[in-house]
């Protein structure tokens, strides 16, 4: 009975929707080029204001990305194709190609045909067509009218439909990938979760200003890319990404992007796994100022390379995601020489050391000596005046559970079979090796000095400029 | 006589004695105190008066025999128990080929052994592109694994220890065990790679070259190996705890030891068969070393000491001693007749580094063991010290294996003395071996 309802349901509600669109295709001309003056005066506006401010604030306009156009052209496409249907009598049929399955060279194209139906063949394809056709619709209305929708937002425009979040996520993941365009193209987001703090502004489409220096210790949710319009760089001249939002906020508390021996810096945290705006976020920081160095510091276990690797190479289910992935990032730790520092794996850093600039040099040896001393000494630094950490750090290691043998294990196929060997990789692959050899893990306070990480940060911060 | 005659007049005249006392007091005290007055007592016979003399000299020798002499004096008694023990003269003394000392017949020389006296001798720089994790040598070949795909062998019967073959694409993931039997013929070898596959490779007697036989798929994480003297058996663990034994001409396993409830046993981290064949021993994450019997299909010890986790095990040759080392820095030696600790050899080293590998050499008398920070120890097993210490290698070093003699001291220019070779993450293959006096 419900079947046959939600039948007519749906069919009512095309019909009601194929109004709806021949309406917006004719005003879509006019809108288009109306909305390219909009830009244009857009782009005055701010060079003029950029030309007010002065430099100190090294402002770097973000490129306005055009690639809208494309996929409101593709889902009025889509739409039509639907109308058409309607009109022929045909079944309805949506493109749908999931990310997630394993695509083989031959069957790439058997799998391309995949589609959603309507009538379905059960009602499980019934319902999938209803969800999809929503959320085309939800998209393109956000497209017209320019706003942005989260998914959460589209989850709560029928949840009785949806039945759960993680639906929403996957249909328009798998929505994002058979158009070819990226989640954000089709002005679908998530909800922000990455948190930024450090001496820069943020200056949104809107006028607002964000400045993240300010906030105190939590830092300031990094807003969706799309409203952000400008950012104000001041004297940034490296982003650490901490996996960790614990240690995200210590350091954030203690104001290290400010106090860094290595120069001013930004702190950016994803609370683990990155989320698709948190790597966008970093991608286009490294495009507009590639002289910006950006390092990554996450655990010395399996899950800590997998979200680096993230990062850096970006997940297997948003691969079709572009510009979401930053293979210049570096490495910065934790490593098995940083756990066992009494051992022969940590062969390099003398020599890194060694091969230091003069000033950090000095540096050091002005610390050591002051360190070596008692507290009788006059000329030590009158800052960071600590005890020097006398725990070692292979005190803090805990074993792998069989889970995270099993995760490294994965990670290492995933790196063999990517058959990707430059830059850190070989690395990763060592790192991993050396984890299941030992057996250990460790978490990033292995290495701080009873909770303070401002003195290896430091130390590693100088060896990687 | 008068000695004799004291007791009975005592005995008759008890009731007289408070009289004679009075009367007798001034030589009494005399007599303890001055010696020289012992001569009033002949006067005082002379004087007429028997009696009362002789009862002094009565009291007098009981006194003196008052002190028990019955009782064996210690050095008595040791005397009659060592009576013809004594250490039997060593006999069977030669001169060492490389030094020229006297030494024991088949043993090593102990003044070659000594630090100074051990050469560093050659070095095959980055061998491989990534950490070497094992060795294996075979009596004419060592066989080395590391995260590369690769396995490499290199002769050991000429000097300069050339590489004679490359295994291509052994292990996609990176190899992290590879073993041959101690003291066999060396025709078989196993290896493990990180994707917890085993591989049974065979050496073709015409070609001299090594090449896959079998292969076992990967089952749970497969993570040490070991092989039997014969060839004939191979010993693996897992990280839920299991040992499993495989007939290698039946290919199949023949016993599984499980050292938990089911799955959850503590990862076995090392295992080692006896050279007879009769002993499993498996070291494991929680410090615990289970030595089971083959024959019988159970575990016969379950040894304690190490409370940390355990790296390494090694049978000693004639298997009478279990030798188990790791993350505790020290070396346990237990006996296997009766499953006791016997030992431990350490150094009085404040913080002794993560041992990762352990070999005792064909003699047994020595142990060789790798660490963490680089240093490969040799310990002398009888005297409980480690008589040399070598830290060149820069890097933390994975394993360390002693070269079977035989073949390779007929090699030209490789003399007779003992070698070792040990790698790590220096990537290098470093050998080592006695002085040759040249």
């Amino acid at each position: 009975m419900s079947w046959a309802n939600q039948q007519t349901q749906i069919l009512c509600y095309y019909y009601l929707y194929t109004c709806k669109i021949f309406f917006k295709k004719n005003i879509k001309n006019m809108s288009a080029s109306s909305s390219t003056s909009h830009h244009s005066a857009n782009f005055s506006t701010s060079s003029a204001a950029t030309s007010f401010i002065p430099d100190a604030r090294n402002i770097v306009s973000i490129p306005n990305n055009d690639a809208n156009g494309g996929a409101l052209a593709q889902i009025e496409d889509l739409l039509e194709s639907i109308v058409d249907a309607i009109e022929a009598g045909s079944e309805l049929i949506i493109p749908y190609r999931s990310s997630r399955t394993e695509v083989d060279p031959e069957q790439r194209d058997a799998r391309h045909s995949e589609l959603v139906r309507f009538p379905g063949r059960n009602i499980q394809e019934a319902k999938r067509f209803e969800a999809l056709f929503r959320i085309i619709e939800l998209s393109h209305e956000a497209l017209l009218s320019g706003n942005i929708i989260t998914k959460r937002n589209i989850y709560y425009q029928d949840p009785d439909l949806f039945k759960s979040q993680a639906v929403v996520d996957a249909l328009v993941d798998n929505l994002a990938f058979t158009l070819g365009v990226g989640r954000g193209d089709l002005n679908i987001v998530a909800a922000a979760k990455g948190l930024i703090s450090g001496p820069v502004e943020l200056i949104m489409r809107d006028g607002s200003v964000h400045n993240c220096g300010l906030s105190g210790d939590g830092g300031v949710l990094l807003p969706s890319l799309e409203a952000i319009d400008k950012i104000a760089f001041y004297c940034v001249r490296w982003v650490l990404v901490i996996e960790k939002e614990a240690t995200f906020r210590t350091l954030a508390a203690s104001q290290y992007a400010k106090e860094s021996q290595a120069g001013h810096g930004l702190l950016i945290t994803a609370k683990g796994f990155p989320d698709l705006a948190t790597r966008r976020f970093l991608s286009l920081l490294h495009s507009i100022r590639p002289e910006l160095l950006l390092f990554g510091l996450v655990d010395f276990d399996p899950h800590g390379i997998a979200i680096l690797r993230t990062y850096k190479y970006g997940s297997q289910r948003l691969e079709h995601e572009v510009g979401a992935t930053i293979p210049g990032m570096k490495w910065l730790g934790i490593k098995s020489s940083d756990i066992m520092p009494s051992s022969g794996l940590s062969r390099n850093i003398s020599a890194l050391r060694r091969s230091d600039s003069q000033s950090t040099q000095e540096y050091s040896s002005q610390e050591s000596q002051a360190y070596s001393y008692d507290g009788s000494q006059s000329e030590r630094p009158p800052k960071r005046l600590r005890i020097r950490r006398v725990q070692d750090p292979s005190d803090s290691v805990a074993a792998l559970t069989q889970n995270d043998r099993k995760k490294a294990m994965d990670i290492l196929k995933d790196i063999c079979s990517s058959e990707n060997m430059d830059g850190d990789v070989p690395e990763q692959m060592l790192e991993l090796q050396r984890m299941l050899m030992l057996n250990i893990k460790a978490e990033i306070q292995a290495v701080d000095n009873y909770g303070d990480l401002t003195d290896w940060l430091d130390e590693r911060l100088c060896q990687g400029r | 006589m008068a000695a004799l005659a004291a007791p009975t007049w005592r005995m008759g005249t008890t009731s007289l004695f408070p009289r004679l006392f009075s009367s007798t007091q001034q030589t009494r005290f005399a007599l303890p105190f001055f010696p020289g007055v012992t001569l009033t007592i002949p006067i005082g016979i002379q004087l007429g008066l028997p009696s009362i003399p002789s009862i002094l000299e009565g009291i007098w020798e009981g006194i003196l025999k008052a002190v028990p002499k019955k009782k064996t004096s210690h050095m008595k008694k040791r005397h009659r128990q060592m009576a013809g023990k004594a250490l039997k003269d060593v006999t069977s003394l030669c001169k060492c080929p490389a030094c020229g000392e006297t030494k024991r017949m088949h043993h090593l020389c102990p003044h070659c052994v000594s630090s100074e006296q051990l050469l560093h001798s050659l070095q095959r720089r980055k061998a491989h592109p990534a950490d070497i994790f094992s060795l294996a040598p075979t009596p004419n070949s060592i066989l080395s694994a590391s995260g590369s795909s690769s396995l490499l062998v290199h002769s050991t019967t000429e000097s300069t220890f050339p590489l004679i073959q490359t295994i291509p694409n052994a292990h996609k993931l990176g190899c992290h065990h590879v073993c041959t039997a101690k003291g066999g013929l060396g025709n078989v070898a196993a290896s493990v790679g990180f994707g917890g596959e085993i591989k049974i490779w065979n050496k073709s007697q015409n070609k001299n070259e090594w090449a896959l036989d079998w292969e076992i798929p990967p089952s749970g994480d497969v993570w040490a190996v070991a092989l039997s003297e014969n060839e004939e058996y191979l010993a693996c663990t897992t990280s839920d705890g299991r040992i499993q034994v495989w007939d290698l001409n039946a290919k199949q396993v023949i016993q599984t030891y499980e050292t938990g409830a089911r799955g959850g046993g503590s990862f076995a981290m090392s295992v080692d068969l006896s050279r007879d064949g009769k002993f499993t021993a498996s070291g494991h994450e929680s410090g615990a070393v289970y030595v089971f019997n083959n024959d019988a299909g159970r575990m016969v010890y379950s040894l304690s000491g190490l409370a940390k986790p355990v790296r390494a095990v090694a049978f000693s040759p004639g298997c009478k001693r279990l030798a188990a080392a790791g993350n505790a820095g020290i070396i346990a030696l237990y006996d296997m007749q009766h499953g006791e600790h016997v030992g431990n050899l350490t150094t009085p080293n404040a913080r002794p580094a993560w041992i990762t590998s352990l070999d005792w050499s064909d003699t047994g008398d020595y142990i060789l063991s790798g660490s963490l920070d680089g240093k490969v120890k040799v310990w002398d097993v009888t005297r409980g010290a480690c008589v040399a210490t070598h830290s060149e290698t820069e890097g933390a070093l994975w394993s360390v294996r002693w070269l079977p003699k035989n073949e390779r001291a007929l090699g030209p220019g490789m003399g007779k003395g003992e070698m070792f070779c040990a790698a790590g993450a220096s990537r290098s293959l470093t050998f080592y071996r006695e002085a040759t006096g040249i």
